[in-house]
């Protein structure tokens, strides 16, 4: 469903601060699968993402989303396969928009966006009926501007949102991070929830190392623009974050003896 | 007054138009002081060769909306600050404007006009106002509908949260050239109706115009609000009007004509800066207790819109 096939990305090339965001990426992520990707700072992991987005253009290597390559496409033109939820809960909303002026936006992803009204009756009830699955009460609020609602109230919205026209592919950009723990814990339960139903193929980004281990059925990590570790659902079960840990720090010290070695 | 009124109500199309780019995509857009000319020049010039008032003016939309359309293309395209892209604009369209026109003004006195047609009609009184205002009126209702359908929405998702809307597979760049057009469209109509009514196309009748569609719109929503659309658009619509009296009364309490825009200014200033004056806030709060239910209600809306539109040009 999605390919990242030898991508490579350089920030900032030829110059004192140059950083390679991205190595020879290759991912490949069959129809269903829920990846999550864990790493530390400057790892790769939201490039990858953003790559796949749209939002950066590779240097080299291809993106193909269905078996078409998507390279050379907008972030705009590949949105209308591509669902996104980011970090912060104020990205993924129109504040100045109602509720059901933000469902109505999702709702045409991808298809053509002419003079009709935007929210109709019909509308309004499915939407409501979306809006139920929050358990947010948000079905009662349909007239609210968005920009009034709570963060974890505008991220489940988003994560809604998001999947609301089942994209084929759905990146989700550390979606949780900004919130309490209790919301966080529902926004999470609300993900696993839409992907299991609507079988989406999906890329996720944590921090969280309990969370990149509970959902899910595949586990990547990255270290400096590489996959270091690809874990299937088998051994992904068998995890706990503490290998996770362990994994981490047998990273971390390879690099620094490398480095000393240089030196 | 009934000059004033009319005039208010023309240039409420100007406001309008400014608020689709000021407001709905946060796009200060200073284009319009060259379109409006453009409107003006095209309809004039297309009045004098005998082409029917109404098809002119719809030209000056047209001549509008391609105005908008390189400020666009500058903006989006051509990665320009979208102060400077209008600026260019505006300024290549002096040169144009005097091409359409031919030289720096165009008397269309005895020739058949728009105004001409509602004086036949309606005469100068408070008829042709209220034909005025009913015109006012549908530009309203087709501005608030077009903000509500699929692509209004998505317009106003461009100007409020670029990202998301981006996000949902709409092209940003799009839905600002089709703002700016659109904007830019209806000032160059009223550019048109402006000339018709005044009896000339002028090559300075467009200088300083951005600052009449901004302090319509700013004085306008302060005073009435900006909740919802339907009340926002009704806001810059009065603002127009109660722009265009202050001017009015200006000039009758023995102004001097040449201050004018000195003046717009000023009131533009004071409309940005006095909801952020903690002073203001306080009188407005006293003011709130005070004696009459009218008088409370009207500081209430005062203050608490004007403390979202302080927060919103800051």
């Amino acid at each position: 469903m999605l390919d990242v096939t030898d991508v490579s990305k350089t920030f900032f090339p030829g110059t004192v601060n140059e950083r390679k965001a991205l190595v020879n990426v290759n991912l490949s992520l069959a129809p269903g699968d829920f990846v999550t990707v864990i790493g530390s700072n400057g790892a790769g992991k939201s490039t990858v993402l953003n790559t796949v987005a749209g939002r950066i253009s590779q240097d080299e290597g291809v993106v193909s989303l269905d078996g078409r390559d998507v390279s050379k496409l907008k972030e705009h033109q590949r949105a209308a396969q591509v669902g996104r939820v980011f970090q912060d809960p104020m990205a993924g909303t129109s504040p100045n928009l109602t509720i059901e002026e933000n469902l109505s936006l999702a709702d045409k992803r991808g298809r053509p966006r002419g003079l009709g009204f935007g929210v109709t009756r019909a509308k309004r009830e499915r939407f409501a009926e979306a809006l139920k699955v929050l358990e947010l009460g948000l079905e009662n609020r349909l007239k609210t501007k968005v920009g009034l609602l709570s963060g974890g109230q505008r991220q489940a919205l988003s994560l809604l949102m998001a999947t609301f026209s089942q994209p084929k592919v759905l990146l989700l950009d550390e979606h949780t991070a900004a919130l309490d723990p209790q919301r966080a814990d529902l926004v999470t339960r609300l993900t696993k929830k839409v992907v299991e139903e609507q079988g989406l193929t999906t890329l996720m980004v944590t921090h969280n190392m309990a969370q990149a281990l509970e959902v899910g059925n595949r586990l990547i990590m990255m270290h400096e623009g590489r996959i270091i570790l690809d874990v299937s659902e088998a051994e992904k079960s068998q995890l706990t974050p503490a290998d996770l840990l362990a994994e981490f720090a047998k990273i971390k010290g390879a690099a620094l003896d490398d480095k000393t070695l240089l030196q | 007054m009934i000059t004033a009124l009319e005039l208010g109500l023309i240039y409420a199309i100007v406001a309008l138009g400014v608020y689709l780019t000021f407001r709905i995509l946060n796009f200060p857009d200073l284009t319009v002081d060259g379109s409006f000319t453009s409107g003006a020049a095209t309809a004039a010039i297309l009045i004098i060769n005998g082409v029917n008032p109404f098809l002119a003016s719809g030209a000056a939309f047209v001549v509008g909306t391609l105005a908008g359309l390189i400020t666009g293309l500058l903006h989006t395209k051509g990665n320009i600050n979208g102060l400077l892209a209008g600026i260019l604009t505006m300024i290549g369209l002096y040169s144009i404007n005097l091409r359409i026109m031919g030289g720096a003004n165009i008397p269309l006195l005895g020739e058949d006009t728009t105004i001409s047609l509602l004086r036949q009609i309606a005469g100068s009184g408070w008829t042709s106002v209220m034909v005025l205002v009913a015109v006012a009126l549908v530009f309203k209702f087709i501005i608030d509908w077009f903000l509500h359908t699929d692509a209004g929405l998505a317009l106003q998702a461009t100007g409020d949260n670029e990202q998301m809307i981006r996000s949902f597979a709409v092209s940003t760049d799009r839905m600002k050239i089709i703002g700016l057009m659109l904007s830019n469209g209806l000032v160059g109509l009223a550019g048109a109706v402006v000339a018709q009514h005044q009896g000339f196309a002028d090559i300075g009748m467009g200088i300083g115009l951005i600052l009449v569609g901004l302090a319509s719109v700013i004085v306008g929503q302060a005073i009435f609000g900006t909740r919802i659309v339907v009340q926002a658009t009704m806001a810059v619509v009065l603002g127009a009007v109660i722009y265009r009296l202050a001017i009015q009364f200006a000039l009758n309490a023995g102004l001097n004509p040449n201050d004018m825009k000195l003046m717009s200014a000023l009131l533009v200033i004071a409309a940005l800066l006095l909801p952020q004056w903690k002073g203001f806030r306080k009188l407005a709060a006293r003011r709130r207790k005070g004696r009459s239910a009218l008088q409370a209600a009207a500081a209430a809306t005062l203050t608490g819109d004007a403390k979202i539109d302080g927060k919103k040009v800051s």
